[in-house]
């Protein structure tokens, strides 16, 4: 483990219920690097997200933050430790207004009243529509617009590490680049993040590292260019190279 | 000038379905159980306001904080010391718990009170208020207004605290209110809390109004469900609705055909049931969403 760790997963195995869904997966992020998780369809890459941010516990192995142990603590703990999870999907309360959303991710600092009103004006700042819809209800925006105001949430509480699963899903091509400048502009803030993306040239091409997961393990991991241009890669999951 | 009584009467006995039914559908919208012992505590709370009637002769009324809050301390001792327990088990297996919890209450006041009618009756019981032509009794009249007051403070309360928002996200999204750091366990105790201390104050409201007896949480729950279902499950706007509406009826029916009162509950539970399941306020964006 290198000085800069933030993350470590070792031999994670976990499931819901039914078989494992992670068999063993290890894990290293440093900091301020950007790490994309691709892999195809059910390969277990939004459980590892679940797992690291204490929706779903770990059936054994261990998952360590700097040097404390986060497996199997409650969310709100994980949360208060700096990690946000913005989910697959479905991650806003439908029937509440777009403001009242992005304040509920606020939650753990509602009596620092002075600290949440500033956080939530950067995020406005940063994401238009959190102000522009501010007093729609989330569930009648559009997929594209609930991933920005899902996004902006998990921005209030200034995190260290930020888990992102699929940030792109549903998004336009402007959208898109604008989450990518957001993803970037965390990294050389010193954030630590990790993301899952199904567009591998997207990921890989904002991402500092790139894993490859497979029946819930890690297949393959290196630096983002070597997993973009990897043939195996390519064969694997693809199914054809990677377009450049 | 009838029609306007009959109205008025009405609108008084929808505000307390409504006050009680709330409590109900925050329960469900919350834990996804359906607190079919929502009448027992109604009645155990009525109960309880009779004895202290009984032995202190003190105004019923000053008793509403008193009743809320032991119910609400009960509901959750409940939900802390057996729901949560059985809650991994789905709702089959926590309506059978609250049956039970309903059926261990009605036993434990039968041997308490016996099971002969109570009655609280202050110095106003047999009083109305008389507006030109208008009749209201001032019991029912009382009940009323002080259920709408309270259920609009539970509301403004759900609505702008913290502790209600972190239970109103629970209740529409129990992952994203984890990912918040909201706990559901926490979130959860408080919403039984809740929705057991409006029967504790609409134990107190009951109390002024009608004899009551242990076996009379039936005809509660029983209106209490018929409420919930029309209203939608889990969508307070839609109880309080539903609530006036099956109030006013009820109000109507009593009046005019009052062999046919009671079976306005049973029968709008059974046609809400058969076709339109979610009622008239149910949400259907939530699966899609959440
Ligand atoms: N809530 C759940 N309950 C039961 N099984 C689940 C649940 N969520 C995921 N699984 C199972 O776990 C496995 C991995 O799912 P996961 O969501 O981690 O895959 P993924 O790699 O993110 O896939 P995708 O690319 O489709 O998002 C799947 O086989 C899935 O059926
Ligand atoms: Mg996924």
């Amino acid at each position: 483990m290198s000085e800069s760790t933030v993350l470590t997963m070792d031999k994670v195995e976990a499931g819901y219920g039914g078989g494992l869904v992670l068999q063993g997966l290890s894990l290293e992020l440093a900091k301020g690097t950007i790490t994309c998780i691709v892999g195809p369809n059910g390969a277990g890459k939004s459980t590892v997200l679940r797992v690291i941010s204490g929706l779903l516990k770990p059936s054994s192995g261990t998952v360590t933050l700097g040097s404390e142990a986060i497996g199997g603590k409650a969310p709100a703990d994980i949360l208060r430790l700096g990690i946000a999870q913005v989910p697959q999907s479905g991650a806003l309360f439908p029937d509440m207004s777009v403001h009242e959303n992005v304040m509920l991710g606020g939650y753990p600092i509602r009596r620092e009243r002075a600290l949440l009103k500033s956080r939530i004006a950067m995020v406005e700042e940063m994401m238009p529509i959190v102000k522009e819809r501010a007093h729609d209800k989330a569930g009648n925006l559009s997929g594209g617009q609930r991933r920005m105001v899902e996004i902006s949430r998990a921005l209030i509480l200034d995190p260290s590490l930020v888990l992102m699963d699929e940030p792109s899903l549903g998004l336009d091509p402007k959208s898109v680049a604008k989450v990518a400048a957001v993803i970037r502009n965390m990294a050389s803030e010193g954030r630590t993040v990790l993301l899952v993306e199904q567009n591998v040239r997207l990921g890989m091409n904002l991402a500092t590292h790139g894993v490859v997961m497979e029946q819930g393990t890690v297949r393959l991991t290196g630096d983002a260019a070597g997993i973009a241009d990897n043939p195996e890669v390519a064969s694997m999951y693809l199914g054809k190279a990677i377009e450049k | 000038m009838q029609i306007v009584q009959v109205l008025a009467y009405g609108i008084l006995l929808g505000g307390i379905y409504a006050l009680l039914a709330s409590g109900v559908t925050l329960i469900f919208g919350v834990l996804d159980v359906v607190n079919v012992a929502q009448g027992a505590f109604l009645v155990f709370s009525a109960l309880f306001t009779w004895q202290i009637w009984d032995m202190f002769g003190m105004e019923p009324l000053l008793l509403i904080p008193v009743m809320g809050a032991m119910m609400g301390i009960i509901g959750w001792a409940i939900y802390r010391g057996m729901l949560i327990r059985v809650a991994p088990q789905g709702p089959g297996m926590t309506v059978l718990l609250m049956f039970g919890v309903a059926l261990t209450m009605e036993g434990i006041l039968n041997l308490a009170f016996g099971n002969k009618f109570k009655s609280v009756t202050p110095a106003y019981f047999t009083e109305s208020l008389k507006l030109g032509e208008i009749v209201l009794p001032y019991p029912q009249l009382i009940s009323g207004v002080l259920a709408i007051v309270v259920l609009g403070a539970i509301y403004a309360y759900l609505r702008f605290s913290w502790a209600g928002r972190a239970l109103r996200a629970s209740s529409q999204n129990r992952d994203g209110a984890a990912l918040v750091g909201i706990s559901h366990k926490k979130a959860a105790g408080f919403a039984f809390a809740i929705g057991a201390a409006t029967a504790g104050v609409g134990g107190v409201l009951l109390a002024i109004m009608y004899p009551i007896f242990p076996a009379t949480h039936y005809e509660w729950i029983a209106r209490l469900l018929g409420v919930v279902v029309l209203g939608g499950f889990g969508s307070i706007p839609g109880a309080i609705i539903a609530a006036l509406l099956l109030g006013t009826m009820e109000s109507f029916a009593s009046t005019f055909v009052p062999q046919w009162a009671p079976l306005f509950f049973y029968g709008t539970i059974l046609l809400i049931l058969v076709f339109r399941p979610q009622g008239i306020m149910g949400s259907k964006t939530r699966e899609d969403v959440a």
